[in-house]
């Protein structure tokens, strides 16, 4: 299934679609992957974020190499 | 050397800095998906609080950032009243510390309005979502336009059937 699908699907599948997820929705953000940080814990949020920034930061430094 | 985000915090946390966390990171504990790239805190502004915030960063060479030199972090009782804000880098990465919060006001007022997270074993002070909704739209900067929606629909998810008006 494409991202575009999975993330058409999920949006369906929220049973009270609100005003804010549907600005959310509107603004181009990927609803499942907040309903996914919904179900982590902090500590969880927290080391997910520090693996992306350490890539990131790999990236930069890769591209000024 | 890499960011460590985590590690900052703990530094600050085990040496008895009084301060929250705010700005992008407090979204990301919420649950925002974006990548930030610094650390923003309000701490209180005392002496005892600088100096224990001085001496916790002590081992990873803290400068000023925003000074052309990038003169290095000495606080010391004496100099301590100059400051309202620090934009400082370190050895594993960058942390903002501010007294004032746009919205919400100075430091006793923004750790009213947050909550502590247990992250690992460690106690940390974090923004409530809707004092950080508060303070990003204060602020009304296009690239908190995103970090907003993602709060309030966050928020949203966590409370489905409250109506918010």
């Amino acid at each position: 299934m494409t991202s575009g699908k999975k993330r058409s699907k999920v949006a369906k599948n929220i049973s009270r679609r609100t005003d804010e997820i549907q600005a959310a929705i509107d603004y181009g953000v990927d609803i499942s992957l907040l309903i996914a940080n919904s179900k982590k814990s902090y500590a969880e949020r927290i080391r997910r974020h520090q693996i992306a920034l350490s890539t990131v930061e790999k990236l930069r430094a890769a591209r000024r190499r | 050397m890499s960011s460590n985000f985590f590690n900052l915090l703990e530094r600050l946390g085990t040496a008895g800095v009084d301060f929250v966390v705010v700005g992008g990171f407090a979204g990301v504990a919420h649950g925002c998906t974006y990548v930030t790239q610094d650390i923003d805190i309000c701490c209180d502004f005392s002496p005892a609080n600088l100096l224990r915030l001085s001496q916790s960063l002590a081992e990873l060479h803290p400068v000023h950032r925003m000074t052309p030199n990038r003169k290095r972090l000495e606080l010391t009782e004496k100099n301590f009243k100059q400051f309202k804000n620090l934009y400082l880098d370190t050895d594993i990465g960058q942390l903002d510390c501010v007294s004032i919060i746009d919205g919400l006001g100075d430091y006793k007022k923004v750790k009213q309005a947050s909550e502590v997270i247990d992250v690992e074993g460690v106690q940390l002070r974090v923004l409530g979502i809707d004092a950080l909704i508060k303070a990003k739209k204060a602020m009304n900067r296009p690239r908190d336009k995103e970090a907003i929606v993602q709060l309030e629909a966050i928020k949203r998810l966590k409370n489905p059937k409250t109506d918010p008006c």
